[in-house]
Protein backbone atom coordinates (compact mmCIF):
# COMPACT_ATOMS: atom_id res chain seq x y z
CA UNK A 1 0.00 0.00 0.00
CA UNK A 2 2.82 2.13 0.58
CA UNK A 3 3.41 2.29 -3.31
CA UNK A 4 0.67 4.44 -3.68
CA UNK A 5 1.86 7.18 -1.94
CA UNK A 6 4.41 7.13 -4.92
CA UNK A 7 3.65 9.99 -7.68
CA UNK A 8 2.89 8.48 -11.30
CA UNK A 9 5.09 8.84 -14.12
CA UNK A 10 3.47 9.43 -17.50
CA UNK A 11 4.03 6.17 -18.44
CA UNK A 12 2.60 5.27 -15.36
CA UNK A 13 -0.26 7.32 -16.17
CA UNK A 14 -0.68 5.53 -19.29
CA UNK A 15 -0.67 1.96 -17.72
CA UNK A 16 -3.08 2.76 -15.13
CA UNK A 17 -5.48 3.90 -18.39
CA UNK A 18 -4.67 0.66 -20.18
CA UNK A 19 -5.55 -1.27 -16.81
CA UNK A 20 -8.93 0.73 -16.76
CA UNK A 21 -9.55 -0.07 -20.48
CA UNK A 22 -9.21 -3.79 -19.73
CA UNK A 23 -11.61 -4.18 -16.77
CA UNK A 24 -14.17 -1.95 -18.82
CA UNK A 25 -13.77 -4.55 -21.10
CA UNK A 26 -14.41 -7.18 -18.91
CA UNK A 27 -17.23 -5.52 -17.86
CA UNK A 28 -19.02 -3.80 -21.09
CA UNK A 29 -21.21 -6.64 -21.80
CA UNK A 30 -22.68 -6.85 -18.89
CA UNK A 31 -23.35 -3.27 -18.72
CA UNK A 32 -24.65 -3.17 -22.25
CA UNK A 33 -26.65 -6.17 -21.29
CA UNK A 34 -28.28 -4.12 -18.13
CA UNK A 35 -28.82 -0.95 -20.27
CA UNK A 36 -30.32 -2.83 -23.25
CA UNK A 37 -32.51 -4.78 -21.00
CA UNK A 38 -33.99 -1.20 -19.92
CA UNK A 39 -35.33 -0.01 -23.38
CA UNK A 40 -38.08 -0.70 -25.38
CA UNK A 41 -38.22 -2.94 -28.80
CA UNK A 42 -38.64 -0.08 -31.05
CA UNK A 43 -34.93 1.71 -29.36
CA UNK A 44 -33.36 -1.22 -29.54
CA UNK A 45 -34.00 -1.95 -33.36
CA UNK A 46 -32.86 2.02 -34.10
CA UNK A 47 -29.70 1.57 -31.74
CA UNK A 48 -28.77 -1.66 -30.07
CA UNK A 49 -25.74 0.64 -28.51
CA UNK A 50 -26.48 4.01 -26.85
CA UNK A 51 -27.80 4.38 -24.02
CA UNK A 52 -31.58 4.38 -23.74
CA UNK A 53 -33.46 7.63 -24.17
CA UNK A 54 -36.19 6.43 -21.56
CA UNK A 55 -34.86 3.50 -19.34
CA UNK A 56 -38.11 1.77 -18.42
CA UNK A 57 -37.85 -1.04 -16.09
CA UNK A 58 -41.36 -3.03 -18.11
CA UNK A 59 -38.97 -5.80 -19.51
CA UNK A 60 -37.65 -6.74 -16.29
CA UNK A 61 -41.16 -6.42 -15.12
CA UNK A 62 -42.37 -8.91 -17.73
CA UNK A 63 -39.70 -11.16 -17.20
CA UNK A 64 -41.47 -11.81 -14.16
CA UNK A 65 -44.73 -11.69 -14.51
CA UNK A 66 -45.27 -12.99 -18.09
CA UNK A 67 -42.05 -15.51 -18.21
CA UNK A 68 -41.68 -19.01 -16.35
CA UNK A 69 -38.26 -17.04 -15.30
CA UNK A 70 -38.67 -16.89 -11.60
CA UNK A 71 -39.81 -20.72 -11.58
CA UNK A 72 -36.93 -21.76 -13.09
CA UNK A 73 -35.07 -19.51 -10.82
CA UNK A 74 -36.71 -21.18 -7.97
CA UNK A 75 -36.01 -24.80 -9.40
CA UNK A 76 -32.08 -23.54 -9.64
CA UNK A 77 -32.32 -22.11 -5.89
CA UNK A 78 -33.90 -25.76 -4.80
CA UNK A 79 -31.44 -27.73 -6.75
CA UNK A 80 -28.07 -25.90 -5.35
CA UNK A 81 -29.07 -25.49 -1.84
CA UNK A 82 -30.29 -29.28 -0.96
CA UNK A 83 -26.88 -29.94 -3.71
CA UNK A 84 -24.74 -27.87 -1.28
CA UNK A 85 -25.78 -28.99 2.12
CA UNK A 86 -25.50 -32.77 0.71
CA UNK A 87 -22.08 -31.64 -0.27
CA UNK A 88 -20.83 -30.07 2.59
CA UNK A 89 -21.78 -32.79 5.05
CA UNK A 90 -20.57 -35.42 3.12
CA UNK A 91 -17.21 -33.99 2.31
CA UNK A 92 -17.20 -33.15 5.96
CA UNK A 93 -17.36 -36.64 7.21
CA UNK A 94 -15.50 -38.35 4.54
CA UNK A 95 -12.36 -35.85 4.53
CA UNK A 96 -12.45 -36.14 8.44
CA UNK A 97 -12.65 -40.00 8.15
CA UNK A 98 -10.00 -40.48 5.48
CA UNK A 99 -7.63 -37.58 7.12
CA UNK A 100 -8.33 -39.01 10.79
CA UNK A 101 -8.29 -42.63 10.92
CA UNK A 102 -6.18 -45.62 8.48
CA UNK A 103 -8.09 -48.59 7.58
CA UNK A 104 -8.48 -51.03 4.75
CA UNK A 105 -9.14 -49.25 1.13
CA UNK A 106 -8.52 -45.94 2.18
CA UNK A 107 -6.03 -45.69 -0.93
CA UNK A 108 -8.79 -47.49 -3.30
CA UNK A 109 -11.33 -44.40 -1.91
CA UNK A 110 -8.68 -41.61 -2.57
CA UNK A 111 -7.87 -43.33 -6.08
CA UNK A 112 -11.38 -43.43 -7.24
CA UNK A 113 -12.24 -40.09 -6.32
CA UNK A 114 -9.13 -38.80 -8.08
CA UNK A 115 -10.19 -40.66 -11.13
CA UNK A 116 -13.61 -39.36 -11.22
CA UNK A 117 -11.48 -36.20 -11.26
CA UNK A 118 -9.83 -36.97 -13.93
CA UNK A 119 -13.30 -37.67 -15.91
CA UNK A 120 -14.79 -35.47 -18.59
CA UNK A 121 -18.47 -35.71 -16.60
CA UNK A 122 -19.89 -35.51 -20.57
CA UNK A 123 -18.54 -39.43 -21.01
CA UNK A 124 -20.70 -40.12 -18.15
CA UNK A 125 -24.13 -38.63 -20.28
CA UNK A 126 -25.50 -41.49 -21.91
CA UNK A 127 -25.55 -44.38 -18.54
CA UNK A 128 -26.60 -41.45 -16.36
CA UNK A 129 -29.56 -41.26 -18.25
CA UNK A 130 -29.81 -44.70 -19.01
CA UNK A 131 -29.47 -45.58 -15.07
CA UNK A 132 -31.85 -42.86 -13.56
CA UNK A 133 -34.43 -43.18 -16.35
CA UNK A 134 -34.60 -47.23 -15.48
CA UNK A 135 -34.81 -46.31 -12.20
CA UNK A 136 -37.52 -43.41 -12.74
CA UNK A 137 -35.26 -41.16 -11.22
CA UNK A 138 -35.30 -38.22 -14.80
CA UNK A 139 -37.83 -35.09 -13.83
CA UNK A 140 -37.85 -35.11 -10.53
CA UNK A 141 -37.58 -31.58 -8.38
CA UNK A 142 -34.60 -32.81 -7.25
CA UNK A 143 -33.46 -35.06 -9.78
CA UNK A 144 -30.02 -32.98 -10.25
CA UNK A 145 -28.95 -33.27 -6.46
CA UNK A 146 -27.68 -36.56 -6.75
CA UNK A 147 -25.44 -35.91 -9.58
CA UNK A 148 -24.44 -32.53 -8.72
CA UNK A 149 -23.14 -33.92 -5.02
CA UNK A 150 -21.06 -36.74 -6.62
CA UNK A 151 -19.11 -34.17 -8.77
CA UNK A 152 -18.30 -31.82 -6.16
CA UNK A 153 -17.66 -34.08 -3.76
CA UNK A 154 -13.76 -35.46 -5.27
CA UNK A 155 -12.52 -31.80 -4.39
CA UNK A 156 -14.45 -31.45 -1.25
CA UNK A 157 -13.35 -34.33 0.45
CA UNK A 158 -9.76 -33.48 -0.58
CA UNK A 159 -10.04 -29.79 0.69
CA UNK A 160 -11.66 -30.50 4.31
CA UNK A 161 -9.14 -33.88 4.21
CA UNK A 162 -6.01 -31.63 4.16
CA UNK A 163 -7.44 -29.24 6.25
CA UNK A 164 -7.93 -31.64 9.35
CA UNK A 165 -5.03 -32.72 9.02
CA UNK A 166 -4.06 -29.11 10.30
CA UNK A 167 -6.22 -29.83 13.39
CA UNK A 168 -4.48 -31.56 16.35
CA UNK A 169 -5.53 -34.76 17.22
CA UNK A 170 -5.83 -33.84 21.18
CA UNK A 171 -8.95 -31.79 19.85
CA UNK A 172 -11.14 -35.08 20.00
CA UNK A 173 -8.86 -36.31 23.39
CA UNK A 174 -9.85 -33.44 25.17
CA UNK A 175 -13.37 -33.57 24.00
CA UNK A 176 -13.22 -37.24 24.62
CA UNK A 177 -11.93 -36.76 28.52
CA UNK A 178 -14.56 -34.05 28.72
CA UNK A 179 -16.73 -36.82 28.17
CA UNK A 180 -18.28 -35.54 24.85
CA UNK A 181 -19.73 -38.48 22.52
CA UNK A 182 -18.18 -38.80 19.47
CA UNK A 183 -20.87 -37.47 17.50
CA UNK A 184 -20.99 -34.26 19.19
CA UNK A 185 -16.98 -33.91 18.69
CA UNK A 186 -17.64 -34.18 15.30
CA UNK A 187 -20.49 -32.35 14.59
CA UNK A 188 -20.27 -29.65 16.94
CA UNK A 189 -16.40 -29.13 17.78
CA UNK A 190 -14.62 -30.21 14.72
CA UNK A 191 -17.46 -28.81 12.52
CA UNK A 192 -17.26 -25.53 13.42
CA UNK A 193 -13.18 -25.80 13.99
CA UNK A 194 -13.36 -26.68 9.83
CA UNK A 195 -16.13 -23.78 8.62
CA UNK A 196 -13.55 -21.57 6.32
CA UNK A 197 -13.04 -25.15 4.34
CA UNK A 198 -16.71 -25.85 4.28
CA UNK A 199 -17.64 -22.17 2.88
CA UNK A 200 -14.46 -22.84 0.04
CA UNK A 201 -16.28 -25.83 -0.51
CA UNK A 202 -19.37 -24.41 -0.57
CA UNK A 203 -18.54 -21.33 -2.85
CA UNK A 204 -17.36 -23.79 -5.54
CA UNK A 205 -19.97 -25.85 -5.32
CA UNK A 206 -22.68 -22.73 -5.50
CA UNK A 207 -21.50 -21.31 -8.58
CA UNK A 208 -20.73 -25.64 -10.36
CA UNK A 209 -24.29 -26.31 -9.56
CA UNK A 210 -25.89 -23.22 -10.05
CA UNK A 211 -24.20 -23.03 -13.33
CA UNK A 212 -24.96 -26.76 -14.57
CA UNK A 213 -26.00 -27.19 -17.64
CA UNK A 214 -25.62 -30.41 -19.33
CA UNK A 215 -27.47 -33.00 -16.74
CA UNK A 216 -29.60 -30.28 -16.10
CA UNK A 217 -30.51 -30.58 -20.17
CA UNK A 218 -30.59 -34.45 -20.50
CA UNK A 219 -32.39 -35.52 -16.79
CA UNK A 220 -35.10 -32.78 -17.13
CA UNK A 221 -37.54 -33.17 -20.29
CA UNK A 222 -40.95 -31.57 -18.00
CA UNK A 223 -40.96 -27.37 -19.06
CA UNK A 224 -41.99 -26.78 -15.12
CA UNK A 225 -38.78 -28.60 -14.06
CA UNK A 226 -36.11 -26.48 -15.69
CA UNK A 227 -33.34 -24.98 -14.26
CA UNK A 228 -32.02 -20.87 -14.99
CA UNK A 229 -29.92 -21.93 -17.23
CA UNK A 230 -31.96 -24.90 -19.40
CA UNK A 231 -34.81 -22.26 -19.07
CA UNK A 232 -33.38 -19.26 -20.20
CA UNK A 233 -31.89 -21.38 -23.32
CA UNK A 234 -35.31 -22.54 -24.20
CA UNK A 235 -36.48 -18.58 -23.60
CA UNK A 236 -34.06 -17.41 -26.27
CA UNK A 237 -35.34 -19.66 -28.94
CA UNK A 238 -38.61 -18.36 -28.06
CA UNK A 239 -38.15 -14.61 -27.55
CA UNK A 240 -35.74 -14.39 -30.84
CA UNK A 241 -37.27 -11.70 -31.97
CA UNK A 242 -37.52 -9.95 -28.90
CA UNK A 243 -34.04 -8.80 -27.58
CA UNK A 244 -34.56 -6.87 -24.54
CA UNK A 245 -36.70 -9.40 -23.07
CA UNK A 246 -33.85 -12.03 -23.37
CA UNK A 247 -31.30 -9.55 -22.43
CA UNK A 248 -33.55 -8.86 -19.24
CA UNK A 249 -33.91 -11.80 -18.17
CA UNK A 250 -30.28 -13.08 -18.73
CA UNK A 251 -29.13 -10.14 -16.94
CA UNK A 252 -31.51 -10.97 -14.26
CA UNK A 253 -30.17 -14.57 -14.30
CA UNK A 254 -26.38 -13.34 -13.33
CA UNK A 255 -27.99 -11.51 -10.37
CA UNK A 256 -27.25 -13.93 -7.88
CA UNK A 257 -23.84 -14.13 -8.83
CA UNK A 258 -23.48 -10.78 -9.34
CA UNK A 259 -24.73 -9.84 -5.80
CA UNK A 260 -22.27 -12.84 -4.57
CA UNK A 261 -19.72 -11.54 -6.36
CA UNK A 262 -19.61 -7.80 -5.37
CA UNK A 263 -19.76 -9.17 -1.52
CA UNK A 264 -17.30 -11.89 -1.45
CA UNK A 265 -15.19 -11.23 -4.68
CA UNK A 266 -12.13 -11.95 -2.35
CA UNK A 267 -13.60 -15.13 -0.67
CA UNK A 268 -14.73 -16.53 -4.24
CA UNK A 269 -11.29 -15.84 -5.98
CA UNK A 270 -9.38 -16.93 -3.59
CA UNK A 271 -11.69 -20.07 -3.42
CA UNK A 272 -12.40 -20.66 -6.59
CA UNK A 273 -8.62 -21.04 -7.86
CA UNK A 274 -7.63 -22.93 -4.49
CA UNK A 275 -10.14 -25.71 -5.75
CA UNK A 276 -8.53 -25.65 -9.47
CA UNK A 277 -5.13 -25.53 -8.43
CA UNK A 278 -5.83 -28.54 -5.56
CA UNK A 279 -7.68 -30.34 -8.72
CA UNK B 1 -5.61 -42.81 24.39
CA UNK B 2 -5.53 -43.06 20.71
CA UNK B 3 -8.44 -45.90 21.61
CA UNK B 4 -10.59 -43.21 22.93
CA UNK B 5 -10.91 -41.43 20.00
CA UNK B 6 -10.71 -44.10 17.12
CA UNK B 7 -13.78 -45.62 15.90
CA UNK B 8 -14.30 -49.17 15.32
CA UNK B 9 -14.08 -50.10 11.57
CA UNK B 10 -17.54 -50.38 11.61
CA UNK B 11 -18.36 -47.16 12.40
CA UNK B 12 -16.12 -45.72 9.54
CA UNK B 13 -17.61 -47.39 7.19
CA UNK B 14 -21.04 -46.61 8.44
CA UNK B 15 -19.75 -42.91 8.31
CA UNK B 16 -18.48 -43.44 5.16
CA UNK B 17 -20.85 -45.15 3.08
CA UNK B 18 -23.68 -42.59 1.77
CA UNK B 19 -21.11 -40.87 0.20
CA UNK B 20 -18.94 -43.85 -1.74
CA UNK B 21 -22.64 -45.04 -2.25
CA UNK B 22 -23.38 -41.19 -4.04
CA UNK B 23 -20.19 -41.16 -6.02
CA UNK B 24 -20.48 -44.80 -6.69
CA UNK B 25 -24.00 -44.59 -8.34
CA UNK B 26 -23.34 -41.40 -10.20
CA UNK B 27 -19.61 -41.24 -11.37
CA UNK B 28 -18.22 -44.88 -10.85
CA UNK B 29 -20.73 -47.28 -12.36
CA UNK B 30 -22.31 -45.16 -15.09
CA UNK B 31 -18.54 -45.01 -16.79
CA UNK B 32 -18.33 -48.70 -16.11
CA UNK B 33 -21.36 -48.69 -17.63
CA UNK B 34 -20.28 -46.72 -20.67
CA UNK B 35 -17.59 -48.85 -21.73
CA UNK B 36 -20.13 -51.65 -21.53
CA UNK B 37 -22.22 -49.91 -23.96
CA UNK B 38 -19.63 -48.77 -26.12
CA UNK B 39 -19.29 -52.49 -27.43
CA UNK B 40 -22.87 -52.70 -28.60
CA UNK B 41 -25.05 -51.77 -31.10
CA UNK B 42 -28.29 -49.74 -29.26
CA UNK B 43 -30.36 -47.13 -29.61
CA UNK B 44 -31.40 -47.33 -26.05
CA UNK B 45 -34.06 -49.55 -26.41
CA UNK B 46 -33.92 -53.25 -25.35
CA UNK B 47 -32.49 -54.60 -28.29
CA UNK B 48 -28.95 -54.73 -27.64
CA UNK B 49 -26.30 -56.29 -30.00
CA UNK B 50 -22.68 -56.72 -29.08
CA UNK B 51 -20.75 -55.69 -31.94
CA UNK B 52 -17.02 -56.46 -30.32
CA UNK B 53 -14.69 -53.11 -31.12
CA UNK B 54 -17.09 -52.71 -33.93
CA UNK B 55 -17.95 -49.25 -32.32
CA UNK B 56 -13.98 -48.09 -32.02
CA UNK B 57 -12.92 -49.38 -35.54
CA UNK B 58 -15.56 -47.25 -36.89
CA UNK B 59 -14.62 -44.07 -34.96
CA UNK B 60 -11.45 -44.60 -36.12
CA UNK B 61 -12.48 -43.56 -39.69
CA UNK B 62 -15.17 -41.09 -38.60
CA UNK B 63 -14.43 -37.90 -40.13
CA UNK B 64 -16.82 -35.83 -38.02
CA UNK B 65 -15.37 -37.54 -34.65
CA UNK B 66 -12.16 -36.42 -36.07
CA UNK B 67 -12.80 -32.78 -37.28
CA UNK B 68 -14.99 -32.51 -33.81
CA UNK B 69 -11.63 -33.48 -32.00
CA UNK B 70 -10.01 -31.03 -34.43
CA UNK B 71 -11.95 -28.11 -33.30
CA UNK B 72 -10.96 -28.95 -29.62
CA UNK B 73 -7.31 -29.05 -30.43
CA UNK B 74 -7.69 -25.63 -32.28
CA UNK B 75 -9.49 -23.95 -29.11
CA UNK B 76 -7.30 -25.56 -26.77
CA UNK B 77 -4.33 -23.52 -28.67
CA UNK B 78 -6.29 -20.70 -29.60
CA UNK B 79 -6.98 -20.42 -25.26
CA UNK B 80 -3.33 -21.51 -24.26
CA UNK B 81 -2.61 -17.98 -26.43
CA UNK B 82 -5.31 -16.02 -25.49
CA UNK B 83 -5.67 -17.10 -22.06
CA UNK B 84 -2.58 -17.48 -20.52
CA UNK B 85 -1.15 -15.48 -23.16
CA UNK B 86 -3.12 -12.72 -21.92
CA UNK B 87 -3.19 -13.19 -18.06
CA UNK B 88 0.03 -13.59 -18.21
CA UNK B 89 0.70 -9.81 -19.92
CA UNK B 90 -2.28 -8.26 -17.71
CA UNK B 91 -0.48 -10.26 -14.18
CA UNK B 92 3.16 -8.05 -15.77
CA UNK B 93 1.43 -5.14 -15.65
CA UNK B 94 -0.72 -5.10 -12.54
CA UNK B 95 2.68 -6.09 -10.89
CA UNK B 96 4.17 -2.68 -11.77
CA UNK B 97 4.87 -0.20 -9.14
CA UNK B 98 2.91 2.27 -10.79
CA UNK B 99 -0.57 0.08 -10.95
CA UNK B 100 -2.85 1.28 -8.95
CA UNK B 101 -6.61 -0.59 -7.87
CA UNK B 102 -4.76 -3.89 -8.20
CA UNK B 103 -7.45 -6.01 -6.05
CA UNK B 104 -10.10 -4.30 -7.67
CA UNK B 105 -8.81 -4.83 -11.47
CA UNK B 106 -8.15 -8.61 -10.19
CA UNK B 107 -11.67 -9.02 -9.00
CA UNK B 108 -13.06 -7.31 -12.47
CA UNK B 109 -11.38 -9.76 -14.40
CA UNK B 110 -12.28 -12.34 -12.73
CA UNK B 111 -16.07 -11.84 -12.45
CA UNK B 112 -16.96 -13.41 -15.80
CA UNK B 113 -15.30 -16.65 -14.84
CA UNK B 114 -18.21 -17.23 -12.07
CA UNK B 115 -21.17 -16.55 -14.42
CA UNK B 116 -22.89 -19.03 -16.64
CA UNK B 117 -21.47 -20.59 -19.73
CA UNK B 118 -24.66 -20.07 -21.10
CA UNK B 119 -25.20 -16.39 -20.23
CA UNK B 120 -22.03 -15.85 -21.99
CA UNK B 121 -22.64 -17.40 -24.73
CA UNK B 122 -26.08 -16.13 -25.10
CA UNK B 123 -24.35 -12.28 -24.58
CA UNK B 124 -21.78 -13.16 -26.80
CA UNK B 125 -23.96 -14.28 -29.90
CA UNK B 126 -26.06 -11.00 -28.82
CA UNK B 127 -22.35 -8.98 -30.09
CA UNK B 128 -21.84 -10.93 -32.73
CA UNK B 129 -25.45 -10.45 -33.99
CA UNK B 130 -25.63 -9.79 -37.85
CA UNK B 131 -28.05 -6.63 -36.69
CA UNK B 132 -27.74 -5.35 -33.61
CA UNK B 133 -24.31 -6.84 -32.61
CA UNK B 134 -21.86 -4.41 -30.81
CA UNK B 135 -19.10 -5.94 -33.47
CA UNK B 136 -20.77 -4.72 -36.56
CA UNK B 137 -21.62 -1.63 -34.99
CA UNK B 138 -18.59 -0.99 -34.30
CA UNK B 139 -16.98 -2.21 -38.01
CA UNK B 140 -19.60 0.44 -39.28
CA UNK B 141 -18.52 3.16 -37.09
CA UNK B 142 -15.09 2.87 -38.22
CA UNK B 143 -16.20 3.15 -41.67
CA UNK B 144 -15.66 -1.20 -42.30
CA UNK B 145 -19.40 -1.46 -43.14
CA UNK B 146 -18.74 -3.89 -46.07
CA UNK B 147 -17.23 -6.02 -43.75
CA UNK B 148 -19.84 -6.70 -41.81
CA UNK B 149 -21.08 -10.34 -41.86
CA UNK B 150 -23.12 -12.88 -39.28
CA UNK B 151 -19.75 -13.54 -37.85
CA UNK B 152 -21.00 -17.02 -36.24
CA UNK B 153 -22.46 -18.71 -39.26
CA UNK B 154 -18.78 -18.27 -41.45
CA UNK B 155 -17.79 -21.57 -41.20
CA UNK B 156 -14.19 -20.91 -41.79
CA UNK B 157 -13.98 -18.30 -38.88
CA UNK B 158 -16.52 -19.02 -36.62
CA UNK B 159 -14.32 -21.37 -34.61
CA UNK B 160 -12.03 -18.56 -33.59
CA UNK B 161 -15.26 -16.25 -32.80
CA UNK B 162 -16.56 -18.77 -30.38
CA UNK B 163 -13.45 -18.60 -29.00
CA UNK B 164 -13.23 -15.30 -28.00
CA UNK B 165 -15.93 -15.79 -25.21
CA UNK B 166 -14.38 -18.62 -23.68
CA UNK B 167 -10.79 -16.14 -23.24
CA UNK B 168 -13.04 -13.35 -22.27
CA UNK B 169 -14.30 -15.51 -19.38
CA UNK B 170 -11.51 -16.98 -18.16
CA UNK B 171 -8.71 -14.76 -18.70
CA UNK B 172 -9.16 -13.79 -14.84
CA UNK B 173 -9.37 -16.42 -13.83
CA UNK B 174 -5.69 -17.64 -14.92
CA UNK B 175 -4.82 -14.00 -14.09
CA UNK B 176 -5.51 -14.89 -10.41
CA UNK B 177 -3.56 -18.26 -10.74
CA UNK B 178 -0.75 -16.54 -11.55
CA UNK B 179 -0.53 -13.38 -9.38
CA UNK B 180 -1.23 -16.13 -6.39
CA UNK B 181 2.16 -17.44 -7.63
CA UNK B 182 3.29 -14.22 -7.78
CA UNK B 183 2.43 -12.71 -4.23
CA UNK B 184 5.20 -16.31 -3.31
CA UNK B 185 8.11 -14.02 -4.64
CA UNK B 186 10.71 -12.84 -2.09
CA UNK B 187 10.23 -9.00 -3.20
CA UNK B 188 14.19 -8.71 -1.50
CA UNK B 189 15.01 -11.63 -4.38
CA UNK B 190 14.32 -8.62 -6.79
CA UNK B 191 15.65 -5.80 -5.16
CA UNK B 192 18.95 -7.22 -4.90
CA UNK B 193 18.94 -7.96 -8.04
CA UNK B 194 18.10 -4.74 -8.81
CA UNK B 195 20.88 -3.54 -7.04
CA UNK B 196 23.11 -5.45 -8.57
CA UNK B 197 22.01 -4.38 -12.08
CA UNK B 198 19.57 -6.68 -13.30
CA UNK B 199 17.50 -5.23 -16.31
CA UNK B 200 13.62 -5.56 -16.25
CA UNK B 201 13.85 -8.83 -18.41
CA UNK B 202 16.33 -10.59 -16.52
CA UNK B 203 14.78 -10.00 -13.35
CA UNK B 204 11.62 -11.75 -15.20
CA UNK B 205 13.72 -14.26 -17.07
CA UNK B 206 15.91 -15.41 -14.12
CA UNK B 207 13.87 -15.03 -11.06
CA UNK B 208 9.96 -14.16 -11.74
CA UNK B 209 9.75 -16.68 -14.42
CA UNK B 210 11.10 -19.84 -12.77
CA UNK B 211 9.01 -19.17 -9.35
CA UNK B 212 5.84 -19.24 -11.72
CA UNK B 213 6.24 -21.77 -13.93
CA UNK B 214 4.37 -24.29 -11.58
CA UNK B 215 1.69 -21.92 -11.75
CA UNK B 216 1.32 -21.45 -16.07
CA UNK B 217 1.71 -25.36 -15.54
CA UNK B 218 -1.54 -25.51 -13.90
CA UNK B 219 -3.05 -23.36 -15.99
CA UNK B 220 -1.82 -25.17 -19.30
CA UNK B 221 -3.25 -28.29 -17.81
CA UNK B 222 -6.65 -26.30 -16.79
CA UNK B 223 -7.24 -24.71 -20.37
CA UNK B 224 -6.53 -27.68 -21.84
CA UNK B 225 -8.68 -30.21 -19.41
CA UNK B 226 -11.26 -27.15 -19.55
CA UNK B 227 -11.12 -26.62 -23.89
CA UNK B 228 -11.58 -30.85 -24.12
CA UNK B 229 -14.97 -31.07 -22.64
CA UNK B 230 -16.05 -27.76 -24.14
CA UNK B 231 -20.23 -27.68 -24.52
CA UNK B 232 -22.08 -25.25 -23.04
CA UNK B 233 -21.03 -22.67 -24.53
CA UNK B 234 -20.81 -24.61 -28.53
CA UNK B 235 -24.16 -25.42 -27.59
CA UNK B 236 -25.93 -21.87 -27.17
CA UNK B 237 -23.48 -19.74 -30.01
CA UNK B 238 -23.98 -22.13 -32.86
CA UNK B 239 -25.41 -25.55 -31.82
CA UNK B 240 -22.36 -27.00 -33.62
CA UNK B 241 -23.13 -25.41 -36.85
CA UNK B 242 -20.66 -23.80 -39.10
CA UNK B 243 -17.79 -25.76 -38.59
CA UNK B 244 -17.40 -25.12 -34.78
CA UNK B 245 -18.98 -29.09 -33.45
CA UNK B 246 -16.58 -30.42 -30.86
CA UNK B 247 -16.48 -33.64 -28.92
CA UNK B 248 -18.83 -33.35 -26.07
CA UNK B 249 -21.47 -31.46 -28.44
CA UNK B 250 -20.63 -34.36 -31.35
CA UNK B 251 -21.25 -37.29 -28.43
CA UNK B 252 -24.08 -35.26 -27.18
CA UNK B 253 -25.46 -35.30 -30.84
CA UNK B 254 -24.90 -39.07 -31.85
CA UNK B 255 -26.41 -40.36 -28.56
CA UNK B 256 -29.48 -38.29 -28.28
CA UNK B 257 -30.12 -36.89 -31.34
CA UNK B 258 -29.16 -40.01 -33.53
CA UNK B 259 -30.05 -42.31 -30.21
CA UNK B 260 -27.10 -44.07 -31.38
CA UNK B 261 -26.52 -44.80 -27.61
CA UNK B 262 -23.51 -47.32 -28.30
CA UNK B 263 -21.46 -45.59 -30.67
CA UNK B 264 -22.48 -42.38 -28.89
CA UNK B 265 -20.66 -44.04 -25.23
CA UNK B 266 -17.65 -45.02 -27.83
CA UNK B 267 -17.26 -41.48 -28.81
CA UNK B 268 -17.38 -40.57 -25.26
CA UNK B 269 -14.71 -43.00 -24.52
CA UNK B 270 -12.62 -42.05 -27.47
CA UNK B 271 -12.55 -38.08 -26.59
CA UNK B 272 -11.76 -39.68 -23.03
CA UNK B 273 -8.66 -41.13 -23.80
CA UNK B 274 -7.62 -38.16 -26.64
CA UNK B 275 -8.19 -35.79 -23.67
CA UNK B 276 -5.59 -37.84 -21.19
CA UNK B 277 -2.94 -38.82 -23.86
CA UNK B 278 -3.13 -34.55 -24.63
CA UNK B 279 -3.20 -33.99 -20.37
CA UNK B 280 -0.38 -36.39 -19.73
CA UNK B 281 1.45 -35.39 -22.66
CA UNK B 282 1.29 -31.80 -21.95
CA UNK B 283 2.43 -32.64 -17.87
CA UNK B 284 5.50 -34.71 -19.61
CA UNK B 285 6.37 -32.27 -21.72
CA UNK B 286 6.52 -29.36 -18.58
CA UNK B 287 8.27 -31.42 -16.49
CA UNK B 288 11.17 -31.74 -19.24
CA UNK B 289 10.98 -28.27 -19.82
CA UNK B 290 11.65 -27.60 -16.09
CA UNK B 291 14.58 -30.02 -16.19
CA UNK B 292 16.38 -28.36 -18.44
CA UNK B 293 16.35 -24.99 -16.64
Amino acid sequence: MTKNTKKLTPGGAILNIVLWLVSIGFLYSVIWLFYSAMKTKTEFNLNSIALPMHPTLDNFKNVFTITNIPLYMGNSFLVTAVAIVGILLISFVMGYFLSRFDFKGKTTIFTVLLIGMLIPQHSLMVPITIIFTKLGLTDHRLTLVLPYIAFQLPIGVYLVESYVRSIPKEMEEAAAIDGASFNYTLFNIILRMTTPVLSTVAIISFFACWNEFIFALILTTKSNLRTLQLGLTAFKGSYSANYQMIMASMFIGILPALILFVFGSKKIMDGMVVGAVKG
Amino acid sequence: MRSMIEPSKKKIWAYLTPGILIYAFVVFIPILYAIYYSFFDWSGGTHMTFIKFENYSKLIRDMDFWGAIKNNLILVVVCIIGQIGLAFVMSILLNSRQARNKQLHMSIAFFPSTLAAIVIGSVWSLIFDYRHGLLNWALTALGHGDSIQPWLSNPKLSIYFVAIPVIWQFVGYYLIIIMSAYSSIDKSLLEAAEIDGATAIQQSRYITLPIIKPALVVCLVLCIAGNMKIFDHIYVMTGGSANTMVGAMYAYNVSFKMMKMGYGSAVAIGILLVSLVITIASKQLSSLGANND
